[in-house]
């Protein structure tokens, strides 16, 4: 257990270089489009100029932390996934007594510093837009961290079926980039249930980015009751991971 | 494939393009899983334990990618601490392997800004981590200048000196020539003949290869059992001006592999 423990950490190490060397368009895909997406959101909602009302500015906000989320634990670390395995870098893995898994848990922690980096460089750009997001006290606080984890780890379980699966490192970074938007505009993120169509409503039940986004707008609006939200990402986290793992093997048949 | 590997012995395979040395390697390395047979690494079976298998093996495959963020030197730290080394164990280990690779001058470098030859060398160095008893190497040299490739060869003769055990792939002869005490030659997924140079060379019967080029500028080889059966052709024929060969491994090769370079074959038969 302690030397997976360690070895996941050599893999984030190996991982976070790169954020060194590529902050650019960690900056882009993990910040700046979310906060342009608040931006564009926030102008569509209040076409007089006046500004939406605070809840709908917390909903804005919300989504824009759920898109930060999406891009950053699919888009970008489906690619990364993607250029190990189509550029080699993860037969260099392979051939060390490493088990997959820490392999999995090293990128998948550095997938949730650059959330936890995404996340709190949105709630201070947001004060700039004049939002108060009100956590209320150290419990919720606690919760959204726990909502920001889950989501992290659910659909960092997508990417990595997605990268295992992927039979070009086109055709993986095609299905991560579609997905990593699709997720956060087919779910109710930036608008309520009700203004999507039926269909549509019925697919945002099982994505896992209605639940953050439901989550994480009821602790930022102040409130605590987030247990629904917390169970439906925890079965979708054990069901995407389970997956994640199953299909990432070092050994092909 | 049938093959037994003893402690501190260099065994290199060689065969054509697609004769199957990477599957076997694959198959060593546990990447691949074989369809029947068994691999044994020091007792464990590489199928069954591949994990517990990789424990003693230092791996460099024929294509992988290096992480150009990185500089050398915590490439080999951070791997190091991947193949089990402790903290303290991985500095030491990766000036060693500076030292041996010839890398020290680039071990603060980013291997994005690397040539491909110094790149190679890391991965070789990648596989020498901990000294692992096995080494297992897919074309190990390729793409190395002639004065790399000899620095590569210093370092495995050193690694087998400490009781490594190696087995490499090469397209090289004169690399399986001089570097190995077995050489396999693989064909078809088979290996056709397997042991030292010397017993390879025995087994091909006209050793003796006589080149001229006659008059017209056309150029003629043939082939003889004995020096003697060689001079007697050379004084039949009155040449002032040829060249007398013993047979090489290329030779070998071709002779077991079932091919040979098309323009020989033409020209034995105006020979004869």
């Amino acid at each position: 257990m302690t030397r997976r423990l360690s070895d996941a950490v050599c893999v984030f190490r190996i991982h976070l270089a790169r954020l060194r060397a590529e902050t650019g368009p960690f900056l882009i895909a993990g910040i700046v489009f979310p906060c342009v997406m608040y931006m564009f959101a926030t102008a569509v909602a209040s076409p007089g100029g006046n500004g939406p009302a605070p809840e709908l500015r917390i909903r804005f906000l919300a989504g824009s932390i759920v898109f930060s989320l999406s891009m950053t634990a699919i888009s970008w670390l489906g690619y990364l996934l993607l250029e190990n395995r189509f550029t080699g870098r993860l037969k260099l893995f392979a051939t060390l007594p490493l088990a997959s898994s820490s392999y999995v848990f090293g990128i998948v922690a550095f997938a949730l510093v650059q959330a936890v980096l995404g996340t709190t460089s949105l709630l201070v750009v947001a004060r700039v837009f004049g939002v108060e997001p009100s956590v209320a006290g150290v419990g919720a606080a606690a919760r959204l961290a726990a909502v920001i984890l889950l989501t992290v780890l659910c659909v960092s379980g997508i990417s990595v079926v997605i990268a295992a699966r992927a039979r070009s490192f086109s055709e993986g970074s095609l299905t991560t980039d579609a997905l990593g938007a699709g997720l956060v505009f087919v779910a109710p993120v930036y608008y309520s249930t009700h203004a999507l169509p039926r269909a549509l409503q019925l697919a945002a039940y099982v994505l896992p980015t209605t639940y953050a986004a439901d989550g994480v707008r009821t602790l930022l609006g102040g409130g605590t009751a987030v247990n629904r939200e917390l169970l439906a990402l925890s079965v979708m986290t054990v069901v995407t991971l389970g997956v994640g793992f199953r299909v990432m093997r070092w050994q092909e048949e | 494939m049938d093959l037994d590997v003893s402690s501190g012995e260099i065994v290199s395979i060689l065969g054509p393009n697609g004769a199957g040395k990477t599957t076997f390697l694959r198959q060593l390395t546990t990447e691949l899983r074989p369809t029947a047979g068994s691999i044994h690494v020091f007792g464990v079976d590489a199928v069954r334990e591949p994990h517990a298998a990789k424990e003693s093996m230092g791996i460099t495959p024929q294509e992988a990618g290096l992480f150009d963020a990185l500089t050398v030197r915590e490439h080999l730290a951070l791997f190091g601490r991947l193949k089990g080394l402790r903290a303290h164990q991985c500095g030491p280990e990766a000036d060693r392997l500076l030292d041996e690779l010839n890398l020290r001058e680039a071990a603060s470098r980013r291997v994005g800004t690397l040539s491909g030859g110094q790149r190679r060398r890391i991965l070789i160095g990648l596989a020498l981590l901990g000294r692992p008893p096995l080494l297992i190497l897919d074309e190990p040299t390729t793409g190395l200048d002639p004065a790399s490739r000899r620095d590569v060869w210093g370092v495995l003769r050193g690694a087998v000196s400490a009781g490594a055990s190696i087995v490499l792939s090469t397209h090289y002869m004169e690399e399986a020539e001089r570097l190995s005490d077995r050489i396999a030659i693989v064909s078809d997924g088979r290996v056709v003949a397997c042991g030292s140079v010397t017993e390879l060379m025995a087994r091909i019967r006209e050793s003796y290869r006589v080149t001229w080029v006659d008059c017209g500028g056309e150029r003629h080889v043939t082939r003889w059992e004995t020096f003697a059966d060689a001079q007697a052709s050379i004084a039949r024929r009155g040449l002032s001006e040829y060249s007398i060969a013993r047979a090489s491994l290329e030779d070998v090769y071709f002779e077991l592999v079932g091919a040979r370079y098309p323009d020989v074959e033409i020209e034995e038969a105006v020979a004869q």
